[in-house]
């Protein structure tokens, strides 16, 4: 009897020091050194220095930089996502060809963050990009996507809208497939247009998955950093650090200012985990996993 | 005015599907154009000649300042991302599979040790990217193989033990149940009986982890500095690092690093989105 409770425990006990060794030890390392003076370009010992470390980020001018514009990509970018990603899903909906149309639409979230940067460099380009080309048919003079102060945020965004518009559409398309056809039927019948179909019958559906996806796009927006640092570098100025391009800025790139960024990346860890919380709900995840509740 | 609406229905999705579609084609016309027209005004967007020279090298590219002619010095990063890809999919498709199903027919844990283990794939990378560096430059493992497994494991296992606990839970317990009658051991049913009638779910779990331990860039970035261990996409992002980058040999290192991950994420796309949806859609 008492092997049988003890082989289970074995059966997770490789998973389970991975986590220990590689979350639970970093992240207790990490809240310990956000309290601390622990800054590698000044030396290797450490000292207790409280809260300062967090007081600090808000007097850090490049770091409230670093906030507006992850901040811009929430307001801007998520938004525009999912109203793309929905109203493609509608508009290719019964069209010939659906199939194939929906699987090249999933490229762009499949190819790796650093390809895409490479391709989305060239397509900047200021002198040859064909970006600057198309602008010049209507008479667009070239523009310095990735340098100029002005359009360097609106050009990640764009690398950001094109990388995962595809996902949102995705879960939308999916969604529409689960909604009863006889449903939609039954309000034509009863004189709704397609605008009212949408309205009444075909949003109130999709609602819990247009949730899911928001908060999905929110969590992936506060990790965005490889396209960052393949293209612009954060730049110019700090117009295009986002927060965890800066954390990596100030822990490793060249900062090795371990203290600070602990505590910036402990902010980060506090608001990542809320919206986890959030999503876990969302999705039922522990009904998903067979604990508590009705079971399947 | 019917024709007009699906005649505009139809442009409009050829507008997205070229949105979309173009970045990738430019990357993939760009690692065959030869040298001379990488740069062009108007851009070509037809290549007239098609060459291998970005791959392979050739004397004609030696012109371009001669250290970025070709990518064939990309062959220790291809063998890098290579073993820790396959490394990483080996191990955390045998560790997720006897986790997932120790938590699916025991409850070991219960809910939060579930729930812990999924919650770390949606944790930004950066946020353990600084304690590790600290943790494996004393393990002196900075630049090695492992570091970059153990960290990926991190990132991978989670989403392979929520997709094998919702596999595990759609095999009847009977099965398991009719072969402990026979006498089987907890690991003998595991190996004898479950991980058979699961192939589709491991083989899923394998293939999603490859793709993520050969995309992944922020912890490879931090936690390898040169050849020995680094992988493709830091050889991408260290070649586009230069004042004037060779958009030639770049777009066919490019390639080299998308083909396998969109190849594997078209077959393994059911899985990879019900993963990436955490269950929110069935795919």
């Amino acid at each position: 009897m008492k092997n049988k409770r003890l082989v289970p425990w074995l059966m997770v006990l490789p998973v389970l020091v991975l986590f220990l060794s590689m979350t639970i030890y970093p992240f207790a390392f990490m809240i310990w050194s956000s309290f601390r003076q622990y800054d590698l370009s000044k030396g290797a010992e450490t000292r207790f220095i409280g809260l300062a470390n967090y007081f600090q980020i808000f007097s850090d001018s490049t770091a409230i930089e670093s906030f507006k514009f992850t901040a811009k990509l929430l307001a801007v970018a998520v938004p525009t996502e999912l109203l793309l990603g929905i109203g493609i899903a509608f508009l290719i909906r019964g069209v010939r060809g659906e199939k194939i149309i929906r699987s090249s639409l999933l490229v762009p979230m499949m190819v790796p963050a650093a390809v895409s940067g490479v391709a989305w460099k060239m397509l900047y380009n200021y002198a040859f990009g064909p970006v600057n080309w198309f602008l010049s048919l209507f008479g667009i003079s070239k523009i310095s996507w990735l340098g100029d102060m002005n359009y360097a945020q609106l050009g990640i965004i764009l690398i950001d809208v094109w990388q995962w518009t595809p996902f949102v559409f995705l879960m939308i398309y999916a969604g529409l497939q689960s909604v009863p056809q006889d449903l939609i039927d039954a309000a034509r019948v009863d004189g709704a247009d397609w605008g009212r179909v949408f309205l009444h019958v075909e949003f109130p559906l999709l609602r819990p998955l247009i949730l899911v996806a928001l908060v999905l796009r929110i969590i992936d927006c506060l990790k965005t950093f490889d396209i960052v640092f393949m293209t612009t570098w954060g730049g110019p100025g700090a117009a295009t650090h986002t927060y965890s391009f800066y954390v990596y800025k100030v822990g490793i790139s060249f900062g090795w200012n371990i203290g600070y960024a602990s505590a910036l990346s402990v902010l980060l860890l506090l608001v990542s985990m809320l919206l986890v919380n959030i999503v876990f709900r969302l999705v039922r995840m522990r009904q998903q996993l067979g604990f508590g509740g009705e079971e399947r | 005015m019917k024709v007009i609406l699906r005649v505009l229905r139809y442009i409009v999705i050829a507008t997205c599907l070229i949105f979309f579609l173009f970045p990738v084609y430019w990357l993939v016309i760009t690692a065959f154009k030869p040298s001379n027209e990488w740069f062009t005004w108007p851009p070509r967007f037809w290549p007239t000649q098609l060459t291998f020279s970005n791959f392979l090298g050739a004397k004609e590219t030696e012109v371009f300042g001669g250290t970025t002619g070709s990518i064939e010095n990309i062959f220790p990063y291809l063998r890098n991302s290579i073993v820790v890809g396959i490394s990483v999919s080996l191990i955390a498709t045998v560790i997720s599979a006897s986790a997932a199903y120790a938590i699916a027919r025991y409850k070991v844990g219960g809910a939060f040790l579930a729930e812990w283990i999924i919650s770390i794939r949606m944790l930004p990378p950066i946020v353990s990217a600084v304690p590790l560096y600290v943790i494996f430059s004393r393990l002196r493992l900075i630049n090695t193989w492992w570091a970059l497994i153990l960290s990926h494991l991190v990132i991978v296992v989670p989403l392979g033990v929520w997709l094998l606990i919702s596999f595990f839970r759609e095999i009847p317990r009977e099965i398991d149940e009719a072969a402990y009658v026979d006498g089987a051991s907890t690991f003998q049913t595991f190996f004898y009986v479950i991980f058979p009638l699961s192939a589709p779910g491991l083989a899923a779990v394998a293939v999603l982890s490859l793709i993520q331990s050969w995309g992944e860039f922020l912890l490879a970035l931090v936690l390898t500095n040169d050849a020995r261990a680094q992988t493709l996409p830091i050889f991408l992002g260290r070649y586009i690092t230069g004042w004037r980058v060779a958009w030639g040999p770049l777009s066919a290192a490019g390639i080299v690093t998308m083909l396998p991950v969109v190849v594997f994420a078209i077959l393994a796309q059911r899985y990879l989105i019900r993963g990436l949806t955490f269950g929110a859609v069935k795919g």
